[in-house]
Parts: C-alpha cells; sequence; structure tokens
C-alpha cells in the first residue's frame, strides 16, 4: 500500500522523540537510573506508529530511538558504539514494534473504512428498495389511467376524462419531485461526500424557495423572517434550495390542521440557523428520532400510502445538510406543531 | 405563403419533441424539428425561424456549439431557448453567455412554455423596447424609469439610488424578459476586467431590490435566478 509521506506526521515523529528525549534525560538527573530509559523509547516508537500513516515514520522512530540510547545513555557516553550485541538486539526489538503497531493500525483503519463501505452499501440498498416501491405506485396509477382512457374513450364522458388526466398530473408531478429528490442525491454521492460551496446570497435564496413553493403550494402562506443585513453564507445553492423546498412540503403534507408555517433565519457569531416552524399535529415521538433514515420503514408502510415520500425527501435533507457538514434537527414545539432545523457555517 | 411566426425545436428525445411540437402546433405557431446540432444548424440557415428551441444534450455536438455558430458565424439574432435538464447552473450561464436567450428547465408544463415563446417573440419583434412608453420612459407595472432625467419612480414616489444601483437597474431595463448572468452585468457596469466582482453585483443587487420594495418570494420587477444571474420581468 502506498502511503504520503506527509509532513504533519514527520513532525509528530520529531516532536515525540524529542520531548521523550527530555524526558529521558531530566528522569536520569531524578532518579539516577538507565531501566526506564529503553522503555520510554518503546513507548515513543509505539506512539508514532500508531499515529502516523504507515510504516515509515514507525521504522524512522525505532531506529533514531536506538541511536539516541547508543549515543546518549549507554556506554561509551556521547559517543556511538553502533556493534556491541546490546545495540543491535534493541534495535530489533524496537523495529518489531514498530512494524507491528503498524500494521495493527492498517488493519484497524482498513476495517473502519470497510465498515463505512458497507454502511454506504446498506444505505443505498435501502434507499433504492423504497424509492423503486415508491415508484412503482404512482406508475401503475398513471399507467392505469391512461389505459382506462384510451379503452373507454368513446364511453366515457369530458367530465371523467379530465378528472382520469388530472390525476395523471398530478401523480407525474410527484414523480418530478422524487426524482429531482434522487438527482440532488447523486450530487452529493462519492467518497468525500463534499459538496461544492459558493457564497450565496441569503435573501437570494429565501427568495428562490419561496418563488418555487408558492408554484407547487398557492394556497399556503409562508411567514419568513431573516435578518435584514447583507449575508453571503458558502453553500451549494441548489442542494440547499431543495432542503428547505423539502421541509415546507413535508410540512404541507403531514401537519394536519397547520394554519401558520414559517421559515426563520438567525445569524450567529459563525453560522446561520434555518429554522422552519408549523402549528400542526407534530410528529409522533416513535418517528421522531427514526426520522432522517426513515426509508427503512417504507418497506413496512401500507401499500397505499402512496405520498409517503416523507422518508426519501427528509433523508434526503439529512444527507445535503450531512454533506455541509451539519446536522438536521426535528423536534416538537410546545404548541403541537413541529419544527426542523439546521445551521450552515458562515465561512 | 403563412405569416404564422416559425420556431424550429432542435431536440433528440422523440416524447419531448412530439409534446413541444403539438404544443406549439396547436397554438398556431408554424413548427420545424430536427434531431441533431448539425441538421438543427442546417435548418437554422434554410428557414431562418422566428425562434428555436434548443436542447444541450444533442447526440452529435454539444447543443453550445449551436449557439455559438448561430451567434458568431451566421450573425442571427432570432432568440434561442434553452431547454435544459435540472443540472448544474453551470451549463446555464455557459449557454447564456454565449447568447441564449432564455432557458426553460425539463420538466416544463405548456403553460411555461408558451409563456417564455410569447415573451420571448414580443420582446424580438418589436423594434423598440416594448416596456418604453411614448415618451420614452421606462414603465413596468408602478415602475418607471426617466432616461432623461435619471429618475427613477414607483407609484410616482421618487426611488434614491445610487449610480452603481442606477446603471444596474438601467443595464437590465435594456433587456426585458432576458436573464443576465452575473459575468455579463458585471462586464457592463465595472468593464471586463473586474475580480471579486459577483460579490459586489449581489449586494448592490441587494440594495436596489429592497429600495425597490421586493420582499423575498415576491419577484415584482426583478426575478432572483439563483446561482446564474437576474432577469427583468418582461410584463404582461
Amino acid at each position: 500500500m502506498k502511503h504520503k509521506l506527509q509532513l504533519q506526521d514527520g513532525i509528530f515523529t520529531i516532536v515525540t522523540l524529542v520531548l521523550l528525549l527530555l524526558l529521558n534525560i531530566w528522569m536520569q538527573e531524578i532518579f539516577d537510573t538507565k531501566t526506564l530509559i529503553p522503555m520510554i523509547f518503546v513507548l515513543g516508537v509505539f506512539l508514532v506508529s500508531l499515529k502516523t500513516q504507515g510504516y515509515f515514520w514507525g521504522i524512522t522512530a525505532s531506529l533514531l530511538s536506538v541511536l539516541a540510547v547508543n549515543y546518549a545513555f549507554t556506554y561509551p557516553y556521547y559517543a556511538f558504539d553502533l556493534i556491541s550485541p546490546e545495540c543491535l538486539s534493541s534495535a530489533i526489538v524496537m523495529l518489531i514494534v514498530a512494524v507491528m503497531t503498524g500494521a495493527l493500525t492498517t488493519q484497524i483503519k482498513q476495517q473502519e473504512k470497510t465498515r463505512a463501505e458497507s454502511e454506504r452499501e446498506r444505505m443505498r440498498a435501502n434507499l433504492l428498495r423504497a424509492v423503486s416501491h415508491d415508484l412503482r405506485t404512482p406508475l401503475t396509477s398513471i399507467y392505469g389511467f391512461c389505459s382506462a382512457i384510451i379503452d373507454n374513450y368513446d364511453s366515457l364522458d369530458k367530465d371523467q376524462q379530465m378528472e382520469l388526466l388530472s390525476k395523471v398530473q398530478d401523480d407525474s408531478e410527484w414523480l418530478i419531485r422524487m426524482v429531482e429528490n434522487l438527482l440532488s442525491v447523486t450530487r452529493i454521492d462519492g467518497e468525500k461526500v463534499q459538496v461544492k460551496k459558493t457564497p450565496t446570497v441569503l435573501e437570494e435564496l429565501i427568495d428562490a424557495v419561496l418563488v418555487k413553493f408558492k408554484k407547487r403550494c398557492p394556497n399556503q402562506a409562508v411567514i419568513v423572517e431573516i435578518p435584514e443585513e447583507f449575508i453571503s453564507i458558502p453553500m451549494d445553492a441548489m442542494l440547499i434550495e431543495q432542503v428547505l423546498i423539502n421541509i415546507l412540503e413535508n410540512a404541507v403534507d403531514h401537519a394536519k390542521g397547520m394554519t401558520t408555517l414559517s421559515l426563520t433565519v438567525t445569524v450567529t457569531e459563525d453560522s446561520a440557523v434555518f429554522t422552519v416552524t408549523d402549528d400542526g399535529c407534530g410528529i409522533p415521538a416513535e418517528r421522531l428520532d427514526k426520522l432522517f433514515t426513515g426509508f427503512s420503514d417504507a418497506s413496512g408502510a401500507p401499500a397505499d400510502s402512496r405520498r409517503s415520500n416523507m422518508g426519501i425527501g427528509l433523508s434526503v435533507c439529512s444527507a445535503i445538510i450531512k454533506a455541509h457538514g451539519s446536522e438536521i434537527t426535528a423536534r416538537n414545539t410546545p404548541d403541537a406543531g413541529a419544527a426542523f432545523s439546521f445551521s450552515l457555517k458562515l465561512h | 405563403m403563412s405569416n404564422k411566426f416559425k420556431i424550429l425545436v432542435i431536440e433528440d428525445d422523440r416524447s419531448i419533441r412530439t409534446f413541444t411540437k403539438t404544443v406549439l402546433e396547436t397554438n398556431d405557431y408554424q413548427v420545424i424539428t430536427a434531431e441533431t446540432c448539425e441538421s438543427g444548424i442546417m435548418m437554422f440557415s434554410s428557414y431562418r425561424p422566428d425562434l428555436v428551441l434548443l436542447d444541450l444534450g444533442l447526440p452529435d455536438r454539444d447543443g453550445l456549439d449551436f449557439i455559438r455558430t448561430v451567434r458568431n458565424d451566421q450573425h442571427a439574432t432570432a432568440p434561442i431557448l434553452v431547454l435544459s435538464a435540472r443540472t448544474t447552473e453551470h451549463d446555464k450561464v455557459d449557454a447564456l453567455d454565449l447568447g441564449a436567450n432564455d432557458y426553460i428547465t425539463k420538466p416544463f408544463g405548456t403553460a411555461e412554455l408558451l409563456a417564455r415563446v410569447r415573451a420571448a417573440l414580443r420582446v424580438s419583434q418589436s423594434s423598440f423596447n416594448p416596456l418604453h412608453t411614448s415618451d420614452g420612459k421606462f414603465s413596468l407595472h408602478d415602475l418607471t424609469i426617466d432616461y432623461e432625467r435619471r429618475l427613477v419612480s414607483i407609484a410616482g414616489e421618487e426611488v434614491k439610488l445610487t449610480q452603481t444601483e442606477y446603471n444596474i437597474l438601467i443595464f437590465l431595463a435594456k433587456h426585458p424578459g432576458k436573464v443576465l448572468t452575473y459575468a455579463m452585468i458585471i462586464h457592463e457596469i465595472w468593464g471586463p476586467s473586474d475580480d471579486g466582482g459577483v460579490k459586489k453585483l449581489q449586494v448592490n443587487m441587494a440594495n436596489l431590490r429592497k429600495k425597490l420594495g421586493i420582499k423575498p418570494g415576491d419577484n415584482r420587477y426583478i426575478t432572483n435566478e439563483l446561482g446564474v444571474g437576474y432577469r427583468l420581468n418582461e410584463g404582461s
């Protein structure tokens, strides 16, 4: 395996060794004994092997330690005597410690990587299952409504045809939104899960969100409170726009009895906090903790819960916010509604 | 010889081509179609359409090549509306910077398609700015610009703008209905070699919008195209 020899690791190695060398000199003064010296250098080699990448720095540290012990702490003092059997055997011990610790940490790191990968794989499989389930339902009905119209073109009156067609339209619109969400997920897919951030004016973002939201839910007013001053936040604007629209639409779809829906942004010293609050029925306690990974229970949902894209919409929100290095949270407010919030760093 | 507007649709996907053709024909436009960039360019030079609907992802060449050829080589001014899939803002910005007039994000409905086509044709067909009144002023809803006196007012109330804000507004007013990218506006207002201009533009724009009384979610005079640019609404 190839490892980049990082400057950071080198500095760590040198600092550790110098500190231990000083510690040794000090200890020798105080305790007047040399038994601790090799132990402390072994500890140093262990630490370096543990904290640095690959084997290089561990081996370097062990060789340097051997030289240091040889030079400063064994007879002849302040001179090298590299061929003594004592020196060779301590070198071998140090090398073994370095190599084995290196091997162990590499193995652990490898395991962690595999675990993260399989976790991601599992998430993807779950999402795929939920998506296929959620896509099939509206597609089935679109297909059904269309064949109904084609097969019974002459026997259906205009109103009936109109009704079926508007259902086809509804379902297609729903599908479009679903696919938009999936596209957002693919944008943040990839090893690093890092998004490309560009400075975005808060007021313009909120403006774009509201214009789009108004198009989809023309009857739902949104009370907006944002700071007066000019604020620019680094973000992937299209993704954050999607997050806010998802949360707002989620409220419209699921907060039963909602009368007011509000979107608030407050700015603290180093971050902007976005909060969407409704005064609807709130979120059942048992769903609250699984809300953002909720697509996994879509498989258990009854087949007729066609508009249950809540799971996917919110999972997408969570993934997007995570990719921005933050966390999205949901809670029930004292006056029975629900509040979703997340924060973004200003710098 | 018909006097219908001629629209060239360049799109490789058969369903979308059929859909746009049907919608446009039922609304009294004459439609010609092309499936590739190459044939699109050929059709354009032989039929001289009044407007082009262009898909960017064409099988033979990038749709941007079409815009380049039509604008640079043929010096044609017919409006080009880009049909863009929801990808990055980048494609839109490139297309607009090359001379496309507007974009419609797929999937789009009939109402939106027709509105954009009508707006683009109205602007391109009138030899003068459709928002200019007979006495040389500019008027959109209750917003008026008196170019001679450099006076901007809303419902008769004067709005005090800085020099830069006024210049930006005037530039937008010269191109009603067209999305102007950040780069275009910066180039016009501050000249070609201006670094970090986007922030400056955004600050000025925020002030301008505030002074015009535009609240978030209300795009009365100026529509903000997130990550792309701004558009002065074309009225109607």
